[in-house]
């Protein structure tokens, strides 16, 4: 299977595709901070993902990885499309089955490119963590906080915890958009049917059925990249 | 290279379903090692299908086989020494087409640093750091041939390998099919271009609806079979008397334009040839044509597949 991952990881590893990455990273970073700290009351309470960050919990250890936390939430979705789009496109481009020519094991070729696809997702999420921690060490003082936290053991737990928390829900939304990638083989059609489902469907059913919560996949992997079910 | 006794494939009751459709149904071929083969088939005929289930890409309903060697239920076993171009050339339309080859070398773990020489064998020389999505049809074609010769394989499989090109690109495919066969691998490969299979092809395998029509060397099959002997006087003005010498001998004659056609009916061609000739000396005609009428590929191939009269011009 490295082979595959290597192979991935020549395919996405290219100065474009690292630049336009990059980019997108630090355009993240850059509103996800700017919006947590523009946003962050006064009032204390209870630290969490799920809710507006305020100054308290931004001023504890874990402050320095708040915005990333809070802003990765938001991007279960997307990282949902983007491997839909990226695995469907191989089966309707043919490229799978060119690799296929080459190394006949198709679970093998199609964990391959998981496994490349998230290396690379790893990468892009540590440096968003990194530049998020980097913009909020800038902001910080015009909010009055204090940054001395940040910089203890429990503040670097806090961060790989973030980071960790994070990194497993984009796994898992990976994982659920490659699988129907896998089952439609089609962009547009894999595309449907993952809206249709992690959209409208499991909320309309949710709303009436709250047991959903633990059972689908789109509302296990919200609650777990944003620390908890929603409430 | 493989051992020349063993042949490079061969199937046995090699059969594919598809719910109720048929698409290759009970195939028995066998391809000798270090010859171009052709594999001719009308459209649903089952190449396609077959080729795939060669590769291990469709699994078979039925049927064994095997490819240099190897049973075709283990593909791994012999894919790195098959090369292939199935259908139409895919590849990653962001990548240059070096770095495709790339890509597919770390799969197939060969060795990169043959890419270069390979844009060369399949005259793409300076293009292999342009865009993908930048070539024409012709390119895109010959960069699939060079992902197919990545590893230096032993056997090429090629499904059309001259689909949309141009008269030159045809030209110059046959030129590369040629050229790679000289080099002694095995090459299976579909076209329905038959003329150029004809000239390419020293092994013929025809199927029609999923079945073996005939397999076996491109001359016997198209020797086995003279249309007629053209006979064509110097005087236009001589053809009646001339045909009616002919019919006098016996023979059955048919005109074609300005030309004669003496039936041959599994006669000594050369016996034949003489005995006309003579006649129309001894008549005072003089022949500036006597020349047996070659069946084509495209002939036979139209009177198996039931779609033809099988006579060539």
């Amino acid at each position: 299977m490295t082979t595959i991952v290597r192979a991935e990881l020549l395919r996405l590893l290219r100065r474009r595709t690292i630049v336009i990455l990059g980019l997108a990273s630090l355009a993240f970073a850059v509103v996800a901070t700017l919006t947590v700290f523009s946003s962050a009351q006064a009032s204390s309470g209870a630290p969490s993902r799920r809710s507006r960050a305020s100054l308290d919990a931004l001023a504890r250890h874990g402050g320095g990885t708040q915005a990333f936390a809070i802003g990765a939430s938001f991007v279960g979705f997307f990282v949902f499309v983007v491997f839909i789009a990226l695995l469907a496109s191989e089966f309707s481009a043919g490229t799978f089955r060119a690799l296929l020519l080459r190394d006949p094991h198709r679970l093998r070729v199609i964990v391959g490119k998981l496994v490349g696809i998230l290396v690379v997702a790893a990468a892009a999420l540590a440096f968003a963590e990194a530049a998020s921690f980097v913009i909020s060490l800038v902001l910080a003082p015009s909010r009055d906080i204090a940054t001395g936290p940040w910089f203890s053991l429990a503040g670097l737990g806090a961060g790989l915890r973030d980071y960790g928390t994070v990194l497993a829900g984009v796994t898992g939304w990976a994982i659920f958009g490659t699988t129907l990638a896998v089952v439609f083989r089609s962009v547009p059609l894999a595309l449907g049917v993952g809206f249709a489902w992690a959209g409208p469907f499991e909320n309309i059913v949710v709303d009436s059925w709250s047991g959903g919560y633990r059972y689908f996949p789109g509302q296990v992997l919200t609650s777990l990249i944003r620390g908890g079910p929603r409430s | 290279m493989g051992a020349m006794t063993t042949p490079a494939l061969s199937v046995a009751g090699l059969t594919k379903r598809y719910g109720a459709r048929t698409a290759v149904d009970g195939l028995d071929i066998e391809v000798p090692a270090r010859v171009v083969a052709g594999f001719v088939g009308p459209n649903g005929a089952g190449k396609t299908t077959t080729m795939a289930m060669l590769l291990g890409l469709v699994r078979p309903t039925a049927g064994t086989g095997t490819v240099l060697g190897h049973p075709i239920s283990h593909p791994a076993a012999y894919l790195g020494r098959v090369g292939a171009l199935i259908e139409s050339p895919a590849f990653y339309p962001s990548l240059s087409g070096a770095e495709n080859l790339r890509v597919f070398a770390t799969v197939g773990r060969h060795d990169p640093s043959t890419i270069p020489g390979l844009f060369d064998q399949v005259g793409l020389g300076e293009r292999g750091d342009d865009r993908y999505r930048s070539y024409s049809l012709g390119m895109k074609q010959r960069l699939g041939i060079a992902a197919a010769l990545l590893g230096d394989p032993d056997l090429l499989i090629l499904d059309e390998p001259s689909n949309g090109l141009d008269p030159q690109g045809v030209r110059e495919m046959r030129a590369l099919i040629s050229a790679l066969a000289s080099t002694g691998r095995t090459v299976l490969v579909s076209s329905h271009d038959l003329s150029e299979l004809e000239q390419v092809c020293d092994w013929l395998v025809l199927i029609d609806t999923g079945r073996s029509l005939y397999q076996g060397p491109t001359r016997q099959l198209l020797d086995s079979v003279t249309a007629g002997l053209a006979v064509v006087p110097e005087r236009l003005g001589d053809r009646p008397v001339l045909r009616d010498l002919l019919m006098a001998a016996g023979h059955r004659v048919q005109v074609d334009d300005d030309r004669l056609v003496v039936d041959v009916a599994g006669a000594d061609l050369v016996a034949l040839a003489a005995s006309i000739n003579r006649a129309a000396f001894a008549a005072g005609l003089v022949l500036v044509e006597l020349n047996p009428l070659r069946t084509t590929l495209e002939d036979r191939y139209l009177s198996m597949v039931g779609s033809g009269n099988g006579v060539a011009r």
